[in-house]
């Protein structure tokens, strides 16, 4: 932790500026991710919430440079100082699963079902910190008990069908974390499980985190596992981010309307049961954006002006922003 | 809500699947999916079911439906056992009793129009003329909020929530009594969801429904039910009134699966019991009680026997040795 702080003291481990993504469907460019920012500090673990569709998945695939052409990645993403975007394929393969780790949703597909486990965690102590394959192996076991992996030595000759799906995310985990990286992203990690075994994982990334100094960014849908673990929070919907914030300015005082109609659009574990809120209509799709603001033809409170312009980030109070004319000039 | 004579009866359900090894397919073993379930529902309630994957929620609403044959058990529908009918009747009796799935892309037909998918009960059943259904079709779609005019659509040109809204349109083709609703919101955006819940609640009033609401969110199962019960390993764990459940949860499972959900509030203050390990399989069930290797307060007692079912508070059953 220490050794992070030091190092990094006043420097963000990741900065995306302006970041644009655009998917090339029949012939044309449709633009899936439209002028993205953030930044996360050392230790601190960011979630970025939308819905299906938004662009919070292939914003954190590009931060890994694995969208491949035709796909067009442009913009900035400066990772401790070095822009990721302009690296070489050979430099950026030091970066990932080194400095970046990255767990995904579904962790039966993306752990190779032919090899063993210990020999994929292995791969990248051998390939980043050219270990000795018998040091390699010591340390995977080593890791596999340290993300609570139970016969973590027998554990490291099964192969992934013989786990659960938790302990297949653990494993997921073991190998993102093998390397010690600075960031650690992490797209649906719990979305495939279920609710106690979602508990255990994410504790486990809390705590891993919390030991190592780790930087977070969490993709998820869930705004429950948000408030949990999260220190901020950026909301994307159709290719942007409509409100950033801590965790509590985000739960406590959503400015945005698209925040504040999915917060109260769950249903809620406690209190009256009351009829739910939903917002109407539907995503946009990516062929069909809405000039203007995107939420506009979905938003309760929206104005001419939200048809005909796309508004800014408004900050509504230090270090919290809204997409929105009704924050325009701050509150 | 209706007095009386149940709607639905289940006595003592199960379904075990046999394991079949080697050439003969020798059957060496049994997944008990569903090992014995009772409960009873009264037209216009909803009970939801919840547990997480593997404990036989969703075997169990589609054994009532016979859609899979139950190895054992009743299930006593306005007074008729629907598990000792024949095939022909079964069918009729399908009219009263339909269902919902999870999957809006998958339990559409890509080949056929929403007008073909919709009116294809309508024809199994003989009812009514080509252009009577057909005005049937619109009107449905108009009730569960699409415009009639996509009638003449394939499923691909639909968004999921829109998909899910043309399965609950199916489902109530036969004007049936009994939906039972597979998950029907978790392939869902949250904010389509809530849309998709009210559609729910707007229907059940208007055409006095009964549902049986399998899910493993909870807080949407809360929302929508009226009766919760637990599942764990194809057993009942608990039962009590949506809201009973929630207030004083007995069971140490339940109690752990309710801390186990992560609440959007930042400033929710609440004692998280992490359960250990995974669930065992349900082909080799643990001895006693199903929950005793993970139960943080397990006893001896725990692993010799198995709880019987008890009402420990007034509509308030469970399964548990600690009570």
């Amino acid at each position: 932790m220490s050794k992070v702080l030091e190092s990094t003291d006043l420097q963000n481990v990741l900065e995306v500026k302006d970041l644009q993504i655009e998917f090339k469907v029949d012939e044309q460019y449709y633009k899936a991710v439209h002028g993205v920012n953030f930044h996360i500090a050392p230790g601190e673990t960011l979630g970025l919430v939308g819905e299906s569709g938004c662009g919070k998945s292939v914003t954190s695939m590009s931060i890994m440079r694995l969208l491949k052409d035709p796909t067009k990645v442009s913009g900035q993403i400066i990772y401790q100082g070095r822009d990721l975007l302009k690296l070489t394929e050979n430099q950026m393969r030091q970066v990932r699963g080194n400095e970046i780790g990255m767990i995904f949703q579904e962790p039966m597909t993306s752990l190779n079902p032919v090899h063993k486990i210990g020999r994929q965690i292995g791969e990248t102590l051998l390939l980043h910190r050219g270990m000795s394959a018998s040091r390699a192996r010591k340390e995977s076991i080593e890791m596999l008990k340290r993300v609570g992996i139970p016969r973590a030595e027998q554990i490291v000759d099964e192969y992934p069908h013989q786990l659960s799906g938790g302990m297949r995310q653990r494993v997921m985990i073991a190998i993102a974390m093998a390397c010690n990286p600075s960031l650690l992203i992490a797209d649906e990690p719990t979305t495939a499980l279920d609710v106690t075994i979602q508990a255990q994982i994410l504790e486990l990334m809390k705590q891993l985190a919390k030991e190592n100094g780790t930087s977070i960014l969490l993709i998820t849908h869930d705004l429950g596992v948000v408030a949990e673990t999260c220190d901020r929070v950026a909301v994307m919907y159709a290719g942007r981010i409509v409100e950033e914030g801590s965790v509590r300015k985000i739960f406590k005082n959503p400015q945005h309307p698209y925040t504040r109609g999915l917060l109260n659009s769950i249903p809620k574990l406690t209190g009256e049961r009351k009829r739910l809120e939903p917002i109407e209509g539907n995503v946009p799709s990516l062929r069909n954006m809405p000039d203007g603001c995107r939420f506009a033809p979905r938003c309760p409170f929206a104005m001419d002006k939200c048809v005909a312009h796309n508004p800014e980030l408004f900050e509504v109070e230090d270090g919290h922003r809204s997409r929105c004319f009704l924050q325009e000039g701050g509150q | 809500m209706a007095q009386g004579t149940p709607l639905l009866e289940v006595q003592g359900l199960k379904k075990y699947f046999p394991i079949k090894r080697g050439v003969f397919r020798h059957t060496v073993g049994h997944v008990r999916a569903v090992d014995g379930v009772d409960f009873t529902l009264r037209a216009g309630e909803t009970l939801g079911v919840v547990g997480e994957s593997g404990c036989g929620k969703s075997t169990m609403g589609r054994s009532v439906l016979r859609l899979i044959e139950p190895s054992a058990g009743n299930v006593i529908f306005e007074g008729k056992d629907v598990t000792k009918l024949s095939k022909s009747q079964m069918r009729a009796m399908r009219r009263e009793m339909q269902l919902v799935f999870q999957d809006p892309y998958a339990s559409l037909n890509p080949r056929n129009t929403i007008a073909q998918t919709l009116m294809e009960p309508m024809q199994i059943h003989n009812i009514g003329t080509r252009s009577s259904q057909m005005e049937r079709v619109r009107s449905l779609l108009d009730r569960v909020g699409l415009d009639p005019e996509y009638a003449n659509r394939y499923p691909h040109e639909f968004s999921g929530g829109q998909r899910q809204r043309i399965g609950i349109a199916r489902a109530l083709t036969l004007n049936p009594k009994l939906i039972i609703l597979d998950e029907p919101v978790a392939a869902l955006d949250v904010s389509v969801q809530s849309q998709v819940l009210n559609l729910l609640d707007d229907l059940q009033e208007d055409f006095n429904l009964t549902y049986i609401f399998v899910a493993h969110d909870l807080s949407v199962v809360r929302h929508i039910s009226d009766r919760i019960m637990v599942m764990y390993l194809g057993n009942m764990a608990e039962s009590a009134d949506s809201d009973e459940l929630f207030i004083d949860p007995l069971h140490p499972y339940t109690q752990a699966l309710l801390s186990a959900v992560p609440i959007p509030d930042p400033d929710a203050k609440r004692e998280r019991i992490i359960l250990q390990g995974d669930l065992p399989s349900p082909a080799n069930p643990p001895s006693g009680c199903p929950f005793h290797t993970r139960c943080p307060m397990a006893m001896d007692v725990c692993k010799r026997e198995k709880p019987v079912w008890k009402e420990v508070k007034p509509n308030h059953q469970v399964a548990c040795h600690l009570y």
